[in-house]
C-alpha cells in the first residue's frame, strides 16, 4: 500500500455523487430539489389510494359519481323546492349547487386531507426519508381525479338542463380548471398551517370534521351568493363577503352562469388568504416536519 | 493509528459531535396531603418536563467501501443513529455530511399496502425507498425470482403468509443501488432458507465495494458483513475500530471488565426452581484474568449453601460462545449430600477443555439425579456465572505440535477433536 495522497477533490469526483449536509433547525437547502426527485412518489401514493378505495367495490369509482350527486339533489330539493330560494340567474338550481359542490369538495378535502397528514402516514415517515409534502400532495391529486370526474358529471347536467330548461352555459365555462385552482390551494395551504399543530393538540383532529361540516353551511354552496347577501344584516354583510371560499365558489359559478356578475371583494379576499398561507403553511409545515417522528 | 498505511479511500459519510435530544414529559404524581393552592398548582402542571440525550457527542468517519457495524445494547442509541443520518428525524447539536445517495432499509414492508397486489407493491415500495419506475421496470424479474413468489405477483398481499410478504420486502428493498446502504436488524426474516439467502444478497453487496452501515444483534452477522465497528452505550460512542474487540465490548468481557471472583446469590435464576440450594460466590484461582492458554487447566472455587437437605447432588458447567451457542459442557458427578443449613465448597478443575480460541460464558447448574435416571436443575446460573477468553495459539504454546491452528478461525468451529490420527498411503 502506498501512502498516497489524501486528496479531497478527486474524492467527490470518484463518488459522483451530490453532498448531503444534515443540520439541527432545518438549514437544508436541498429540499425543493428533493421534491422534484421524490414527485413519483407523490403519483405512486395518489395511485394507492385510488386503487385501495375502490377495492372489493362492485360500482367502484362510480362512488365517486354518486355522492356528489345525491348530495346536489339533496340540495337543490331542501334549498331550491322546500325553502324555494332563489337561484343565480338564469341557471336551474341543480346546476348552480353542483357548481359549488366541486370547488368545496376539493378545498375540504385539501384542508382535512393537508391537516391530518403527520398522522395518516406516520407509520411510513418514522421509517423512510422523503420530503414530508409528497404524502399529502399524492393525497391532493387523489382528490384531484375525483374532482375531475365531478366536473364531467356537471357538463352531463348542464347538458341535461340545456334540453329541460334551455339553459346554455357560458363561453367562460372553459375557465372553470384555472379557478379550481384556488380552492385546492387555498385548502392545501390552509392544511399545511394546521398539521404541526395537529401532533401537538389532536384535537384538531376532532374538530376539523366539525368545523368543515359547519363551513359548508356558512358559505354558500346549496344557497346562491346573492340570496346569502340579502339575508345577512347590512352591518356586517362585508365580514360574509370576505370568506375565501365564498370567493372561489363565485368565480367558478361565474364561469358557468352566463348572466352572474363576478364579485371581486370575495375573490380579491380569497387571493389574499391565498397569498398569505402558502408562504405561512409551508413554513409552518417545514418547522413541523423536522421533529414530527419525535412527538407522533 | 499512525504506523498504519495511510487509507486513501474518500471519506463517503460524516458524523461530527452529533447529538439528540429528547423531552420527555411524565405524568407527575401528586404528593398526598396538600392544601388546595398546592393542588391547584399540581393540575395546572400535570407534566413535568425532562431532557433526555438520546445521543451525545458521536463522531466518526466512513470510508467508501466501509461496512461499519453499530453495536450496542437496547436503548443505547442505534437505532437514533441511523434515523439521523437517514434524515428521519434531525440532530439536535453537530452535523452530518455524506456524498451520493443513503437508502435505509430500517423495516421491512415499509409502505406495504394489504389491499394491493404483489406487483402493485413493488412498485409502490420502491418509490417509497426512492426508486424511479423505469429501475423497477429493469429489476422486476429479478425481484420476483429472488422472492420466490412465482405466480402469486398478481394476488393481493393480504392473501400472502407473512414469509411471503417478507421475502418480497427484503427482494425490493435488496434491490436499491445506493451509495451508503443502511440496514437496521432486517436481517432476520424469513425461514432459514430465506435467512440465508438474505445474507448471501448482503454480503454480495458488501464485497460488491458498497458502502453499509449496519445495526444486528447477530454477533455472526456483524463478524461476517463488517470491517469496523463502533460500540454505543447509553447514548456515548465507547469504541470505533476492530470488529472482534467490539462484539467483546458487547458482550462485556472487555479486559477491564472481567473479574475472577464474583458473587452469585443474587443473579437471576430460572422461575421453575424451589431454592433449597443455592450457589452463593465463584472464585477463579491459579489465573488473575480469565485468559487462558490453549488447553490450560481452568480451576474455581464454588460455595454452595443449601437451605434445605438435598441429596446427591452435582455439577454441570456449559460453556457458551459469545454468540449463546453451547459449545461443549463438562459433568462433575459429585454426588454431594448437604444437611438444612450447611455451606460447602466445591473445587472444580477442567483440565483439558480442548475449546477453540475465543470468548466464552461459563453457566453452571447444580443438579439432582432422579428416581428416572434423569437430571433436574436444582439450581441454575444461564447464560453465564463467568467469563473466560481462550487465547490464540502462540507459538509459545509447545504442547501443540502441529502448526496448523495456530491462528484460528471461528469459521471452524468452537471445540477442537483432538486424538486424530492419519497417513499417507500409496494406491494401490
Amino acid at each position: 500500500m502506498g501512502k498516497k495522497k489524501y486528496n479531497q477533490n478527486t474524492d467527490i469526483d470518484e463518488i459522483n455523487g451530490r453532498k448531503t449536509v444534515i443540520e439541527p433547525n432545518g438549514k437544508n437547502f436541498q429540499y425543493w430539489k428533493d421534491i422534484w426527485r421524490y414527485r413519483e412518489l407523490a403519483f405512486n401514493l395518489a395511485k394507492r389510494d385510488i386503487t385501495v378505495r375502490y377495492k372489493q367495490t362492485v360500482i367502484g369509482m362510480g362512488w365517486s359519481i354518486i355522492s356528489p350527486v345525491i348530495n346536489m339533489l339533496i340540495m337543490s330539493f331542501i334549498f331550491g323546492s322546500v325553502a324555494n330560494l332563489e337561484s343565480d340567474g338564469s341557471a336551474p338550481y341543480s346546476v348552480m349547487v353542483y357548481a359549488g359542490i366541486i370547488p368545496w369538495t376539493l378545498f375540504s378535502r385539501n384542508l382535512s386531507i393537508t391537516s391530518t397528514t403527520f398522522l395518516s402516514s406516520a407509520a411510513l415517515m418514522k421509517k423512510v426519508y422523503f420530503p414530508r409534502i409528497i404524502s399529502p400532495l399524492g393525497a391532493s391529486f387523489a382528490a384531484l381525479i375525483d374532482s375531475a370526474i365531478s366536473f364531467a358529471v356537471l357538463l352531463l347536467i348542464i347538458l341535461i338542463s340545456f334540453f329541460l330548461n334551455g339553459f346554455t352555459p357560458c363561453w367562460r365555462i372553459l375557465l372553470v380548471p384555472v379557478f379550481l385552482l384556488m380552492p385546492i390551494v387555498l385548502g392545501f395551504s390552509v392544511g399545511l398551517f394546521l398539521s404541526p399543530l395537529n401532533i401537538r393538540f389532536r384535537d384538531l383532529n376532532q374538530a376539523i370534521p366539525f368545523l368543515l361540516q359547519i363551513g359548508q353551511y356558512v358559505t354558500p354552496v346549496a344557497y346562491s351568493f346573492a340570496v346569502a347577501c340579502a339575508a345577512v344584516p347590512q352591518k356586517i354583510r362585508f365580514v360574509y363577503e370576505l370568506n375565501p371560499v365564498a370567493g372561489a365558489i363565485n368565480a367558478v359559478r361565474w364561469c358557468i352562469i352566463p348572466d352572474n356578475a363576478f364579485h371581486w371583494p370575495s375573490f380579491i379576499s380569497s387571493l389574499v388568504f391565498i397569498a398569505v398561507f402558502i408562504p405561512v403553511g409551508i413554513k409552518a409545515f417545514r418547522k413541523g416536519e423536522r421533529t414530527f417522528v419525535d412527538l407522533v | 493509528m499512525a504506523e498504519k498505511t495511510v487509507d486513501n479511500r474518500p471519506v463517503i459519510l460524516k458524523v461530527e459531535n452529533v447529538g439528540k435530544k429528547y423531552v420527555i414529559r411524565n405524568m407527575r404524581t401528586m404528593p398526598q396531603n396538600l392544601t388546595k393552592g398546592q393542588m391547584l398548582r399540581y393540575k395546572l402542571k400535570k407534566y413535568e418536563k425532562n431532557d433526555f440525550w438520546a445521543l451525545k457527542d458521536i463522531s466518526f468517519e466512513v470510508r467508501k467501501g466501509d461496512r461499519l457495524a453499530i453495536v450496542g445494547r437496547n436503548g443505547a442509541g442505534k437505532s437514533t443513529l441511523l434515523k439521523l443520518i437517514s434524515r428521519i428525524t434531525e440532530p439536535t447539536e453537530g452535523r452530518i455530511e455524506y456524498y451520493g445517495r443513503v437508502a435505509a432499509m430500517l423495516e421491512v414492508g415499509t409502505g406495504f399496502n394489504q389491499e394491493l397486489t404483489g406487483r402493485e407493491n413493488v412498485y409502490l415500495n420502491g418509490a417509497i425507498l426512492g426508486m424511479s419506475k423505469e429501475e423497477i421496470d429493469k429489476r422486476f424479474d429479478g425481484i420476483v425470482e429472488f422472492s420466490e413468489i412465482g405466480e402469486f405477483i398478481d394476488t393481493p398481499v393480504k392473501r400472502y403468509s407473512s414469509g411471503m410478504m417478507v421475502r418480497l420486502a427484503f427482494a425490493v428493498a435488496s434491490t436499491m443501488d445506493p451509495d451508503i446502504l443502511i440496514v437496521d436488524e432486517v436481517l432476520s426474516v424469513g425461514d432459514m432458507k430465506f435467512r440465508d439467502k438474505c445474507l448471501r444478497r448482503m454480503n454480495e453487496i458488501a464485497t460488491s465495494g458498497k458502502t453499509i452501515l449496519c445495526v444486528s444483534h447477530v454477533m455472526g452477522i456483524v463478524r461476517g458483513l463488517c470491517n469496523r465497528a463502533i460500540v454505543l452505550e447509553r447514548g456515548k460512542m465507547i469504541y470505533n475500530g476492530e470488529v472482534e474487540h467490539a462484539i467483546k465490548l458487547y458482550n462485556g468481557i472487555a479486559e477491564e471488565a472481567r473479574n475472577t471472583s464474583r458473587d452469585l446469590f443474587d443473579l437471576p435464576r430460572p422461575k421453575y426452581l424451589n431454592e433449597k440450594i443455592r450457589m452463593m460466590h465463584v472464585d477463579i484461582i491459579e489465573n488473575s484474568t480469565c485468559i487462558y492458554k490453549w488447553n490450560e487447566p481452568i480451576r474455581f472455587l464454588l460455595r454452595v449453601e443449601a437451605k434445605a437437605e438435598a441429596k446427591d447432588v452435582s455439577l454441570r458447567a456449559v460453556f457458551r460462545c459469545d454468540s449463546g451457542t453451547p459449545a461443549s459442557v463438562a459433568f462433575l458427578p459429585l454426588h454431594a449430600d448437604f444437611k438444612a443449613g450447611e455451606t460447602k465448597t466445591i473445587y472444580v478443575s477442567v483440565n483439558q477443555h480442548n475449546l477453540a480460541p475465543g470468548d466464552y460464558k461459563v453457566g453452571l447448574d447444580l443438579t439432582q439425579e432422579n428416581p428416572y435416571d434423569i437430571f433436574n436443575n436444582v439450581d441454575s446460573i444461564t447464560p453465564e456465572a463467568f467469563f473466560i477468553t481462550v487465547k490464540n495459539l502462540g507459538s509459545q504454546d509447545h504442547e501443540i505440535e502441529d502448526d496448523s491452528a495456530r491462528l484460528w478461525s471461528n469459521a471452524w468451529g468452537n471445540s477442537r477433536i483432538m486424538d486424530v490420527t492419519g497417513e499417507v498411503r500409496d494406491s494401490e
